[in-house]
């Protein structure tokens, strides 16, 4: 498996809570989409890369702010760079507010076969007390025409530990969204960020964020109803129908390769050893680079067998499956507990742990505590 | 050659916190041209950074100036600095052993404060003359006559003819110089007599090692010469001398009746001592100079390295801090709790803040700090005495017959308007009423006996807050006195930990015990089994409060392929565990341990 993200770091405003890399702008400027082309060229003829690839994630910000056609202009670029399968799962996250029927064909059309919407509540005081820019009723809009577009694989991000938010008022979102019959919900806790506007609100005082216990009460009946309604718990955060877990970010937590195109993207390939890339976070400088013809990089980590080791175990244990040993075994020549049995006889005893034959996985006690899990093998 | 006596004028500035002493000196390093206006950084004789941000100057400095009298001789000025805190009452005394006179700066629309009082008559005990300035003058609200009329009632000197001026904005400044001219006597020495020289600081510099400030009283010192420290034997070479200017330059001699410093490949920090007659090892003096009000530590804490490890490194710099800090104490300690730190004694709180801070900005380390305690007095059943600073090695109850704690003298001036809410405070305190009197109509000196215990954490704050900033205070020891004291101890998961032990008046133990256990359930993070967290008496549970146990800690979504990210946090999270102090099977955040002070 080996994946390629896009990041579009456009939003119409930003969200309240957000401290991703990411500019308010009405759309995406044509100098970005042209950056994009030039950087996946260049990736290109520099090589060391995998074969062919399985997924495609366009991210943000708001990648639903790019015209149908400059969509097209990216994913037949990519084409022409990379050998994507025929099979690949090719996804973008989409705002409710920022598309229309029409652009939803042309995604469509252009290649776009899985959609992910940033939904967070089902209900409006919710999503104004955190700054998003649409309402519920627009999300409904934006979900028929996706479907009458054709679009049959659809993700539906909730957020809960919103300001004054309920855990009744979280239930009922979640009830809204399965009764829908999306395939995927990602259901992740609000995290109050440094630096951002809902930050200095709640410092001031002026908000206030539902308590620890609270929050993880939400968590907890979540994940509970989602399991009745038939959408299993494959991640941490993450919940889909039989057959739709998300390709892509399934690769990510298998520690596979993956390139990134755009400002503030990560790569991890193996040349030689494990190497991870990450691109500048500003504009101009990612502009500046390009023009000059150099990779936009920021950093680049070669990494030990050891770091490698800890990342799929770090990676790996956010899966409810967890790490599988055949794969483990088959990347470093030893086995996930011999590797590790100072951390896995602390598991044990916390009682944190099933192990099997064929993985070692967190039950849900540890998946809660899994930081402190991680801790272990540090 | 050396300078003619008679010209030669030795002085310190007296004034209180914020009345413009550290202003007012680089005036008058401008008006003598000692500094070009162009490298005036503001308030050039504080030095360190921390004296800058508070505006309080901490440690007495020197610095040597030339000036031209109406007369058309020129005078050479040594002016000493002294700090205006009431913590800093040693400093004082030291800087002024060293001077002929001292320069009193009154601001003139706040009049005279509380430590401004002390460190007059300490002036004038030492046989100091003393030059009246009133500063502020441009200030609207400015009352310089009435000002001069308060110098004259309340410490007895004349004062009306004293030079009214702006520190700020230069005016009337060359009116100061030229009462010290006229009012500060010269000094008497003789160059050729037995070397006699009284150091009153030390600096550690980077390349010429230990630097001794010293007043030459008689003879005369100058490079190569040996010189005997009259306290320990010791003998050095003198390696350099030189003067302030306000940086060291190097001089070919100091002569009787002259201050600046020398350099005598002093290595260890110890072998320098503050307050210590240096004579000539060939004609040694007689007998030492006298000596000073030796300051005592009043107030002690211990202090922890964060990170065990560095154990080493804040030794190194509470030994470096000593050499210019003779005030400061310590000695090794070890708590069940922290490790290995030390018990520090300091003059009041506000050197104890100071020190911390020091130690962390200019040494770098992170530091753990107890509750801050004063020295008790037990007299055991078996009819022994016992002086104790560390609340955790109090004995218990059944060998106690009876406890004393220290208790002060305390002058406080206030407008009179807040002497109600003032009063109160000192109340609540354990204070008792001593006397109260008008040093005119709208202002008001009380003196209440209070027991230091109480006043070395927020008294000053509270006085300061409650009175909007215009109170002051002033304190000496007055001595002890018998009292009704117990141990408040804290239990985590059943475990005592030492370094939160407190040791509180009877009457308050309960609520204090009950504040500090909610106090300590907000500051421990959550872990992964319940806490109880009680307070004792003497193995009596007086109040619990508990910490619940987490339930998740792992709440982010993975960020798009960000896996450094992750990482970056999981290492902070483990960064934060190293630095959390293990107590039994609960972890403590540093902060936990002076949080305990934190409450009202």
């Amino acid at each position: 498996m080996a994946g390629i993200y896009l990041h579009i770091p456009f939003c119409v405003r930003k969200c309240a809570y957000c401290d991703f890399v990411s500019f308010a702008e009405g759309c995406v400027p044509e100098g970005y989409v042209e950056a994009l082309l030039t950087e996946l060229e260049l990736v290109a003829r520099g090589g060391g890369y995998p074969a062919a690839f399985d997924t495609v994630f366009f991210g943000g910000g708001t990648p639903s702010l790019l015209s149908g056609a400059q969509m097209k202009t990216i994913l037949d670029a990519l084409r022409v760079h990379f050998a994507i399968r025929a099979d690949a799962e090719i996804s973008m996250e989409c705002n409710p507010g920022t598309v229309s029927p029409e652009k939803l064909a042309a995604y469509r059309a252009a290649g776009i076969n899985r959609l992910s919407i940033g939904l967070q509540s089902t209900h409006d005081v919710l999503l104004n007390e955190i700054g998003r820019i649409h309402h519920f009723a627009q999300f409904l809009e934006t979900l028929s025409s996706a479907r009458a577009a054709g679009f049959d694989n659809i993700n539906v991000d909730l957020m809960h530990g919103l300001p004054n938010q309920t855990l009744e008022q979280y239930l009922d979102s979640l009830k809204t969204v399965c009764d829908l019959g999306v395939q995927h919900i990602s259901a992740y806790s609000l995290i109050l960020e440094e630096h951002t506007p809902l930050y200095f609100r709640v410092e001031k005082g002026e908000v206030a964020l539902p308590d620890e216990d609270t929050v993880a009460d939400m968590q907890d009946a979540g994940i509970e109803y989602l399991e009745q309604r038939g959408y299993h718990r494959y991640e941490i955060s993450n919940f889909a129908q039989d057959g739709f877990e998300c390709r892509h970010n399934r690769n990510y937590w298998d520690n596979g390769e993956y390139l990134g195109f755009g400002i503030a993207a990560h790569a991890a390939v193996r040349q030689g050893r494990w190497t991870r890339f990450a691109n500048v976070d500003s504009l101009d400088e990612y502009y500046r680079l390009l023009a000059r013809g150099k990779r936009p990089l920021a950093e680049t980590i070669r990494l030990t067998q050891r770091d490698e080791m800890f990342e799929c175990v770090m990676l790996g244990l956010r899966l409810v499956r967890g790490v599988e040993r055949a794969r483990f075994f088959a990347r470093f020549e030893l086995d996930i507990a011999e590797a590790y049995p100072l951390a896995m006889e602390k598991l044990r005893k916390r009682g944190w742990v099933i192990e099997t034959e064929q993985a070692i996985a967190l039950n849900s006690k540890g998946l809660d505590l899994q930081n402190e899990a991680l801790g272990f093998f540090m | 050659m050396a300078y003619p006596n008679e010209l030669i004028r030795n002085f310190s500035i007296i004034a209180h916190i914020d009345h413009g002493k550290s202003t007012l000196a680089d005036r008058m390093m401008e008006q003598t041209d000692t500094v070009a206006m162009r490298d005036m950084s503001e308030q050039l004789l504080d030095s360190m950074d921390i004296e800058r941000e508070r505006g309080i100057t901490i440690k007495s400095s020197a610095v040597r100036m030339f000036y031209t009298h109406t007369d058309g001789k020129r005078y050479m000025f040594n002016l000493i600095d002294t700090p205006g805190h009431v913590d800093f009452n040693y400093e004082v005394s030291r800087a002024l052993a060293a001077c002929e006179g001292a320069v009193l700066v009154v601001d003139a629309t706040q009049g005279i404060e509380a430590q401004t009082l002390a460190n007059v008559y300490l002036a004038v005990d030492n046989g100091l003359e003393v030059v009246p300035v009133i500063n502020k003058i441009d200030l609207p609200s400015a009352e310089p006559e009435r000002t001069a009329q308060e110098i004259e009632d309340v410490i007895g000197i004349e004062a009306h003819s004293a030079p009214k001026i702006s520190a700020k904005s230069g005016l009337n400044v060359d009116q100061v110089l030229s009462a010290v001219v006229n009012t500060v006597p010269p000094p008497v020495g003789d160059p050729d007599a037995p070397l006699t020289a009284l150091v009153f600081d030390c600096f550690y510099d980077n390349y010429k090692g230990a630097l001794s400030y010293v007043r030459v009283f008689d003879g005369t010192v100058k490079e190569g010469m040996r010189i005997r420290s009259m306290a320990t034997g010791h003998e050095f070479e003198v390696t350099e001398v030189g003067v302030f200017t306000p940086a060291p330059m190097a001089v070919d001699e100091l002569t009787a009746g002259e201050v600046g410093y020398i350099a005598a490949s002093i290595k260890s920090v110890a072998e320098t001592k503050v307050g210590d007659t240096i004579t000539s090892a060939e004609h040694p003096a007689s007998k030492p100079l006298p000596g000073y009000k030796q300051a005592n530590p009043m107030v002690f804490c211990g202090i922890y390295p964060a990170d065990g490890a560095q154990y080493g490194d804040l030794r190194d710099a509470l030994d470096k801090l000593k050499l210019n800090d003779a005030s400061l104490s310590y000695e090794q300690e070890t708590s069940n709790a922290l490790g290995y730190g030390f018990r520090c004694g300091f003059l009041g709180l506000l050197h104890m803040e100071i020190i911390q801070e020091r130690l962390e900005r200019e040494f770098d380390l992170d530091l753990v700090t107890t509750a801050p305690s004063v020295i008790y007095k037990i007299k055991r059943t078996s009819g022994e005495e016992e002086m104790i600073d560390n609340p955790s090695n109090l004995p218990s109850v059944t060998e106690i017959e009876q406890l004393e704690e220290p208790v002060v003298n305390a002058t406080i001036m206030t407008p009179s308007e807040y002497v109600g809410a003032l009063m109160e405070i000192c109340q609540e305190r354990r204070g008792v009423f001593v006397d109260m009197n008008y040093i005119e109509e709208s202002r008001v000196r009380m003196h209440y006996i209070l027991p230091l215990n109480e006043i070395i954490y927020d008294f000053f704050d509270q006085l300061k807050s409650r009175s909007r900033g215009y109170a002051s205070f002033d304190y000496e020891l007055k001595g002890y006195e018998k009292s009704d004291l117990v141990k408040l101890d804290f239990l985590l998961n059943g475990d005592m930990c030492d370094a939160l032990s407190t040791i509180v008046h009877r009457d308050r133990a309960y609520a204090k015990g009950r504040a500090v256990a909610e106090k300590l359930c907000e500051v421990i993070p959550r872990q992964q089994f319940e806490i109880p967290v009680q307070a004792a008496i003497g193995g009596k549970i007086i109040a619990r409060e508990t910490v619940r146990a987490v339930r998740k800690d792992v709440l982010a979504k993975c960020y798009g392929g960000d896996i450094t990210r992750k990482k970056k946090l999981l290492e902070k999270q483990k960064e934060g565990k190293k630095r959390m102090r293990q107590v039994g099977t609960v972890s403590l955040p540093s902060d936990a341990f002076m949080s305990v002070l934190r409450i009202n």
